[in-house]
């Protein structure tokens, strides 16, 4: 029993704590995907993007809160900038281009950033401190919140997917994207906003994870890779998907780094991977033929 | 028959490169980074099978790469010396592995494809990082020369001149491979198939072997590339195996100019330069303007990314390729007079 | 109009054959026999499963099922690849070529599949010269001229010929058309459908064929069949099928 409470159970919380977060990241590329045929690697970058600006706006207004509100709308602003300069041009032609394309994205963003703030490791220091007694673990304030926030968050996105219109002409979009040409609306403008929806969900990702782990210009690296599991499972284009995927594949990380040094858990989350691309590329429940 | 539009041109570039070390600027320091840039060179032309003759998107040409440094590694720090047999065993290790990659990943197209290829790469790369008997993170370290004809000392590869010289000759070997297949009835059906994958299975092509084939192929011409790095550079890291060198190698084709397989050795050599002169020299100008030095550890980075977006959005077909447009417009087909046929 | 003279020995025999997507059932227990020299076409409303029983024919799809036998061999669920080899070939309702290469390896490239795959890894460098015969087929649908052109600068009207070219350089005994003529003017659809009748009665092939215009239909068929949500409804001659008042019904009523 007390396994399970000092070992166990804060880790199944971890996982959890993680994998709402990862939810966010993986959110924003899987609508990307589903919208603009897409795969943005540079989202890992948007997602690193997301913690060097909260640090600027920190080191200015002193205040965690102030940043999580206005770091992700610069990385918004910087998202819907590169898909209207670089990204619009390619819609037209094959979706590998836009894959080499954001290759080239995310080395440019990682290296502006390393040149502006240098390679060294950085800490946003949390902005809750402390811990507080939960189901009999003492278990950190902010991590907490962070769970919390990232499902307000996640419930408010469903929210505007689910109850406005224009949240659900995208969902139907991300679905089917050649039905927008049929319902007036300005195609060119709902992809740009939906680019940067995706760039600041990926930095308020970023942000909430930054007091927990470290920031560095290659944070992103390591993301996205995740965050392609994530959406590969859940399925491209499904939303449902992606979120559920990722709490699994937080879950999964969690327990299975309990029992299995990294190198084996990491080896096991691309055996899934790649189980569930031969297997059922569409994952959980994303549509039939995409892609195929 | 060889009916490439550079012909002649080829070979000058070839007999050029020949007599290279020959001039006084070529310190053993640029014959090493000749070597290097030639042997991507290998590399980047073997992508391009991949992905401009057959249109696949591979992310994962790491893994062949690091397979056959790694392989040649091993075999050297357990006193094996003769160069032909480490390169056999890369090809051994390089093919299983590709034909397990190709098998599965052939299965689906387009950016599955691609994701299928990096994640296999990614579970070699955390293999061989974490894994203590091939040295972990810091990889096998202090290799001694590896050897062309046994017990003759001389010919041990030890030093920049002899180095570049075997990727010299590995490099027209390649070329010359690659030539024979892309003008082959093999290399037609591989155009047929990045062309209009599904008219072609429905014209009794069996793609799904052809693509396996090009995967294999490409991978072993990349993997026999990465057998030789450790003669020159005498370790094999973990680093080799990243999935962003898979990334690299794919901007070296498309700033040389995707399917035309010069392109990309080009290209290649036009990266290796640039990162290395690049990251020599930024440092030290960052610190005479007074900025911090490890900044510009990164800068060639910096570079590559923007001229590849560029490349992406202007110049699509690379600078071989915009080359191309300029002077030849006519398609590469025979006349249609009888007899004309090649094959 | 003059048909050519079929000898009544089925070459293709369709069973029974039931096909789903999911909820739709897009062919529902449709018989087919198609005699060995005719021309047979397959009519009906938008959406009533021409070209679903294409791509079962081809082996695209798989049959939930029922049988598709060729020259008395069972050919379900092959794979198309097979399926080609074994003499049936298809051309597409949307225009599927090799765009970048030009016409002339467009056909070449289509001829040369015949060349044997197993085991003879010579095959895969010379194949055997097939000059003559590429340029005979375009000379036949006037592309000879185009020859050297990237197959997407051809018109629309020369794309469709060269897809038939495609088809008929795998020699096949079968030719499946899905809409061979949609898109082209009148003048244009004339001249194409006298051009397949009169290749196929060169070479002695079966045709299949998916129209729409009614015209072409009765100018070159010996026999029609009428498809309709996925249920064959009538079969017969094409004057018979075109007085059928459940034909006519199908056609005024059903969706489209």
């Amino acid at each position: 029993m007390d396994y399970v409470v000092a070992v166990l159970l804060p880790q199944m919380l971890h996982g959890l704590v993680f994998g709402a977060a990862l939810g966010l990241l993986a959110l924003g590329l899987t609508v990307i995907f589903g919208l603009l045929g897409v795969m943005n690697i540079a989202h890992g970058e948007l997602f690193m993007l997301g913690a060097y600006f909260g640090i600027v706006v920190i080191a200015l207004t002193q205040s965690f809160w102030v940043a999580l509100v206005v770091a992700p709308v610069g990385v918004a602003l910087v998202g819907a900038l590169l898909e209207v300069f670089t990204l619009r041009p390619l819609y037209k032609r094959e979706p590998l281009y836009g894959l080499i394309l954001t290759f080239g994205l995310a080395l440019t963003l990682r290296e502006i950033v390393r040149e502006v703030w240098g390679g060294d490791m950085r800490r946003i220091l949390e902005p809750i401190a402390g811990s507080v007694p939960l189901l009999g673990m003492i278990y950190p304030k902010y991590r907490l919140f962070l769970l919390g926030a990232s499902l307000l968050l996640l419930f408010g996105i469903w929210l505007f997917f689910t109850r406005t219109r224009a949240g659900i002409i995208v969902r139907a979009a991300v679905q089917d994207a050649e039905m927008l040409d049929g319902l007036g609306v300005d195609v060119p403008r709902v992809f740009t906003l939906t680019f940067a929806g995706s760039a600041a969900l990926a930095a308020l990702a970023g942000l909430l994870l930054a007091p927990i782990f470290t920031v560095v210009p290659t944070m992103g690296v390591e993301m996205i890779l995740l965050a392609f599991i994530v959406v590969i499972l859940g399925g491209m284009g499904s939303l449902g998907g992606s979120v559920l995927a990722a709490l699994i594949i937080g879950e999964a990380q969690s327990l299975f780094s309990l029992w299995m040094n990294p190198q084996r858990v990491a080896i096991a989350l691309f055996t899934i991977m790649i189980l569930v691309l031969i297997v059922r590329p569409r994952g959980l429940f994303g549509r039939e033929g995409v892609l195929e | 028959m060889s009916s490439t539009r550079f012909g002649w041109r080829v070979w000058v570039v070839f007999a050029a490169l020949a007599v290279l070390p020959a001039f006084p600027f070529m310190t053993g320091y640029r014959l090493n980074l000749a070597f290097d840039a030639l042997l991507f060179g290998i590399v980047a032309m073997g992508l391009d099978l991949l992905m401009g003759y057959t249109g696949l998107v591979s992310f994962g040409h790491a893994a062949f790469l690091g397979l056959g440094a790694y392989s040649t590694a091993i075999l050297l720090e357990r006193g094996v010396r003769s160069l032909w047999l480490c390169l056999l065993v890369a090809i051994v290790v390089v093919g299983l592995y590709a034909l397990v990659v190709g098998y599965f990943a052939t299965t689906r197209r387009g950016i599955y494809f691609a994701l299928l290829t990096l994640i296999f790469a990614e579970v070699v790369y955390t293999f061989f990082r974490y894994t203590m008997t091939f040295g972990g993170s810091d990889g096998i370290q202090g290799l001694e020369a590896a050897w062309v004809l046994p017990a003759v000392p001389a010919s041990a590869i030890d030093s920049p001149l002899k180095n570049y010289y075997t990727v010299l000759v590995l490099l027209l070997l390649a070329y010359v491979a690659c030539r024979v297949l892309t003008d082959s009835h093999f290399g037609r059906v591989l155009i047929a198939i990045r062309e209009n994958e599904d008219r072609a299975r429905f014209l009794g092509y069996n793609v799904r072997r052809y693509k396996m084939g090009v995967c294999v192929i490409s991978a072993l011409l990349t993997g026999v590339a990465g057998a030789l790095y450790p003669v020159r550079l005498a370790n094999a890291t973990p680093d080799l195996l990243l999935w962003t060198v898979s990334g690299e190698a794919i901007v070296m084709v498309m700033i040389g100019g995707i399917g035309t397989l010069v392109g990309p050795v080009i290209g290649g050599a036009f990266f290796i330069v640039l990162q290395e002169e690049v990251s020599t020299y930024a440092p030290k100008i960052y610190q005479a303007v007074g900025l911090s030095a490890d900044k510009g550890v990164g800068l060639h980075f910096l570079i590559i990314g923007v001229i590849l977006v560029l490349i992406v959005l202007f110049m699509p077909k690379g600078l071989l390729g915009a080359v191309r447009a300029v002077g030849l417009r006519r398609p590469r087909s025979m006349a249609p007079a009888p007899a004309g046929g090649s094959e | 109009m003059s048909h050519p003279a079929s000898d009544g020995r089925p070459i293709l025999r369709v069973e029974q054959v039931s096909k789903s997507f999911g909820a739709l059932a897009a062919l529902t227990r449709v018989d087919l026999e198609v005699r060995q020299g005719e021309v047979f076409s397959l009519i009906g409303p938008n959406g009533a499963g021409k070209s679903t029983l294409f791509n079962v024919i081809t082996g695209l799809y798989p049959p939930e099922a029922g049988r598709v036998l060729f020259l008395g061999d069972e050919i379900t669920g092959l794979a198309p690849e097979a399926v080609n080899r074994r003499g049936i070939a298809k051309t597409f309702q949307i225009t599927n070529i090799f765009p970048e290469i030009s016409v002339f390896d467009n056909v070449r490239v289509a001829a040369q599949s015949r060349a044997p795959e197993e085991g003879r890894l010579g095959a895969l460098w010379r194949v055997a010269d097939v000059g003559a015969e590429v340029t005979a087929l375009l000379t036949a649908f006037n592309l000879a001229g185009r020859a050297d052109e990237r197959a997407h600068n051809l018109s629309h009207g020369e794309q469709r010929y060269l897809e038939i070219c495609l088809a008929l350089a795998t020699r096949p005994r079968l030719l499946l058309l899905d809409e061979p003529t949609a898109g082209m003017t009148p003048g244009e659809t004339r001249a194409a459908t006298e051009l397949i009748r009169r290749v196929a009665a060169e070479r002695g092939l079966t045709v299949l064929l998916i129209e729409h215009d009614m015209s072409v239909v009765m100018g070159i068929s010996n026999r029609v069949a009428v498809l309709h949500f996925g249920e064959k409804i009538a079969e017969g001659t094409p004057e018979a099928i075109r007085s059928d008042p459940r034909v006519i019904e199908a056609y005024l009523g059903g969706a489209d």
